[in-house]
């Protein structure tokens, strides 16, 4: 098969297939319908040298899914795509740990590579019978092959497979017969180990031609088995770190493409950046300001009136991160962002509300009716508002979501490694994505400060703007720093939420202390602040909220917000399930 | 006597999992309020009716709905020729004949409607009839049982914690394969083997629950499907007609869950 795609399309620029992704999610369910198993699947991307995966490949607990199979013809794909992700679901779920490559020849890995798949196929069949008939129709292998030790290994495969299959090689009738055996051992990886080694031997005594740079296995819906060998480098890395490695590793392969020198990149982690933003990085706070600056007024308690313009008040652009991130954050949490979809899903339908005793509707309202005989027998006037309507109640609001980015959100959370500003990130992906679907007019905006001359606003999403890759890559560049000069930051949210048409307006606060300022030395000048910013939001019909991640902080959001408009999670990392079901409640 | 058409002539079949029969003899003995909880078609109503059967008790059951009023349960005036009489409503007829009331999917009535049973279900055991001035005390043989489906019901539709911390529960779920393919078997009439199948079927859409599936499919689906196998349908188009079209419309889903089921059929 000539190789045509890759010539066709050099390194970096094969077309998204569509072939894979367009039946992703199906065969996704399908793996958790058969055994529970929710593995990442990435789509695999070419070699260095620009040759696209051919086959399966199973390493860190991902599936890494070539785009498209070479040689296949379209209608099979599908197919294909099904036989694959289900042989590598029978990895994952039968196959133990890795098995020592060391003093093995290429021969022998190859064959226990094959007996392994035999026998995980067999123990998937044994529980799902059916799978045969996913399987069988791609041996197409048959006796009258070539005598080469590919050729070979692809009958052994499909004898070990297919009940029906007649070869007459002895080679092969050996290994099945060795197979066959030995099922009661099927469960221990060891057999495999055993039965390969033996076969490997005889093959190679045989002296077929085996060259281990050219195999490829067959057929083709098995994975490369590269996840079964420890060839005793590396220690194995954990998923995130092989998927920052990797990562790292694409970031370089862009900044080239743009001419930079290799220099600029940072250690390891450095995030991939979006071609758009050649803006150098800039301190936090320091941003480029995109709009004159706002003057607010602030309260300032001892003296008991509003500074006026005290307070300057620049809105700012966020850096870009990887909007890869904040995909990958919604995998991460696919449980309780499935269960969102099924909440938002029925909060969104417009619930039927009766109204009873109206003076006229589309039919009786039995009690009113009765009620107006008994008033007419008695003699009395009876009331005429007899009658019901049904009505649908539409959801009518916009919520702007505040998250406080000052220097405190960067600390780990109580007991674990994560900073309160990625727990917090998550909880705004979380939130977005339960908004986007519900269809309600949102905004996600940050805030910190630097002294009352320099309050910086993040716009990361606003009303108008479509939840895009754009705004989830602000979302990701948020950083950590500087102070909470919160009442402030509640008039400009309140300014720009007081554009909004809807009858109900929210304004949902994120933060993680009580307010703070390098120029404040008082604790409650700020908190009154707050308070008095708060106060103004409610004479303007917007309901505010907050959410503190502050376990002993009930006590000054109290103050600021008012008792009921108070929520208190003892424990951060509860956020993103938490902040979406509490809007909702709120919501409806 | 009133509520002879309630009265349970022959013996609902009921497959005991875990002692609940017992739980509810001794529940029904101190006259206490229940709660049935589990996911949907797994035996709530079934074992309900085995109970009052059991017990010798007429079963009022009344199917819960988001436009139910209070006098929808508890009675309305109505007119005739002669004037306004009273009618008893459901509720008010097993408190005055001494009957089990089975209100089923409670959350489904609106928060205001469920306050109605309030009184009957602590020590003062009545129910007050305010349009008619009157104070019904139940009978001594009267009970309150409720079903409730924790799973399905969100965080908009909630029982009152006024309302919850009145009842005593007991917890229904999916019962094992080997009992629940006997029941299978039992109802639909398929072989064992066919049944223990069913099952493993039902196991993998118990898998998707959560991953695109609100809830799993039933026991009573899974009868369903053997009832249609049992008549000479195709197992495999039994499934496809009982459980994969009827669960979900996403599909995606529907494919998964279809060819998870023609992966267990050998």
């Amino acid at each position: 098969m000539p190789d045509d795609q890759s010539r066709q399309f050099p390194a970096g620029q094969i077309p998204a297939d569509t072939a894979f992704s367009s039946v992703e999610r199906r065969l996704v369910a399908y793996l958790v319908a058969l055994w529970r198993l929710r593995v990442p699947i990435r789509h695999a991307r070419p070699d260095a040298a620009g040759n696209p995966p051919r086959r399966v490949s199973l390493s860190d607990g991902l599936i890494w899914m070539p785009g498209s199979f070479r040689g296949v013809d379209g209608r099979r794909s599908g197919a294909l795509f099904r036989a694959a992700l289900v042989h590598a679901g029978a990895h994952l779920r039968f196959t133990g740990p890795r098995f020592p490559a060391a003093g093995l020849k290429p021969l022998q890995l190859a064959l226990v590579s094959l007996i392994e798949d035999a026998r995980v196929e067999q123990l998937a069949m044994r529980e799902h019978p059916g799978l045969l008939r996913v399987w069988r129709s791609f041996h197409v292998a048959g006796p009258d092959g070539a005598g080469t030790a590919p050729a070979l290994m692809a009958r052994l495969a499909r004898a070990l497979i297919d009940p029906d299959y007649r070869d007459d090689d002895a080679w092969v009738a050996k290994g099945r017969r060795l197979f066959f055996e030995a099922e009661g051992e099927w469960d221990s990886p060891a057999l495999s180990r055993r039965i390969g080694g033996l076969l490997g031997n005889d093959l190679g005594q045989m002296r077929v031609q085996f060259n281990s740079k050219d195999y490829v296995v067959e057929p083709a819906y098995r994975d490369d088995n590269l996840g079964l060998w420890d060839h005793g480098e590396a220690p194995p890395t954990p998923p995130s770190d092989a998927e920052t490695v990797f990562e790292a590793f694409r970031t370089e392969q862009q900044e080239r493409d743009h001419g930079r020198p290799d220099e600029q990149l940072g250690e390891g982690a450095t995030p991939a950046r979006l071609s758009a933003t050649d803006v150098p990085a800039r301190a936090v706070g320091e941003e480029e300001i995109t709009a004159p600056p706002w003057h607010y007024p602030e309260w300032d308690y001892r003296v008991g009136i509003d500074r006026p313009d005290w307070v300057v008040l620049n809105e700012r652009r966020t850096e870009l991160g990887d909007p890869a991130d904040i995909a990958r954050i919604v995998e991460r949490h696919r449980t309780t962002a499935d269960r969102l979809t099924a909440l938002v899903r029925s909060a969104k339908v417009s619930r039927p509300v009766r109204l009873r005793r109206r003076p006229e509707g589309d039919r009786m309202d039995l009690d009113a009716c009765i009620d107006a005989m008994v008033s007419h027998r008695r003699g009395e006037a009876p009331d005429p508002r007899v009658h019901e309507v049904l009505v649908r109640r539409n959801r009518d609001l916009s919520v702007l979501l505040l998250l406080d980015v000052s220097a405190s959100t960067g600390d780990p959370v109580a007991g674990g490694g994560r900073s309160v500003l990625s727990v917090e990130r998550e909880a705004a992906t979380l939130f977005a994505q339960a908004l986007d679907g519900l269809g309600d007019p949102f905004a996600i905006h940050a805030f910190r400060s630097n002294g009352r001359r320099d309050v910086s606003y993040y716009r990361i999403k606003g009303f108008q703007q479509p939840y895009d890759d754009a705004a989830r890559a602000r979302l990701a560049g948020l950083k950590a720093g500087l102070s909470t000069r919160l009442g402030t930051a509640l008039r400009h949210a309140g300014r720009l939420l007081d554009r909004q048409a809807t009858h109900r307006r929210l304004l949902l606060v994120v933060t993680d202390g009580e307010p703070s300022d390098i120029d404040v030395a008082d604790r409650r000048y700020l908190l009154d602040d707050a308070r008095r910013a708060v106060l103004g939001l409610a004479a303007r019909g917007i309901d505010c909220f907050v959410i503190g991640l502050d376990p002993q902080g009930r006590e000054y959001l109290t103050r600021m917000f008012g008792a009921r408009n108070v929520m208190v999670i003892d424990r951060a990392e509860k956020l993103p399930e938490v902040l979406p079901t509490f809007y909702l409640r709120l919501s409806t | 006597m009133a509520l002879d058409a309630h009265r349970i002539p022959e013996e609902p079949y009921y497959r005991p999992v875990a002692g609940e029969v017992a739980l509810f003899e001794a529940a029904y003995a101190a006259r206490m309020p229940m709660m049935l909880k589990g996911p949907t078609g797994c035996g709530k109503t079934r074992f309900i009716e085995h109970m009052a059967w059991r017990l010798g008790r007429p079963l009022v059951t009344v199917a819960c709905h988001e436009d139910m009023t209070a006098s929808d349960l508890v009675g309305r005036f109505l007119l005739d020729p002669g004037g306004t009489v009273w009618h008893d409503g459901p509720l008010t007829q097993a408190v005055r004949h001494g009957a089990i009331c089975y209100l089923d999917e409670i959350v489904e009535a609106r928060q205001d409607t469920t306050v109605v049973i309030h009184p009957l279900t602590d020590a003062r055991r009545i129910l007050p009839l305010e349009k008619r001035n009157e104070l019904v005390q139940a009978h001594p043989d009267f009970q309150l049982v409720i079903s409730y489906n924790p799973g399905y019901q969100s965080v908009l539709k909630d029982l009152k914690e006024s309302t919850k911390q009145r009842f005593a529960a007991i917890e229904f779920g999916y019962p094992d394969a080997a009992v629940e393919a006997e029941i299978v078997a039992h109802e639909s009439g398929v072989a064992a083997g066919t049944a223990a199948l069913l099952v493993r079927i039902a196991a993998s859409s118990r898998n998707l629950k959560g991953h695109g599936l609100q809830e799993g499919v039933s026991t009573r689906m899974l009868i369903h499907a053997g009832r249609l196998a049992a008549q000479g349908i195709a197992l495999e188009t039994a499934c496809r007609i009982a459980l994969v079209l009827p669960i979900t419309d996403d599909a995606d889903v529907r494919d998964a869950f279809s060819a998870a089921v023609s992966a267990a059929i050998a």
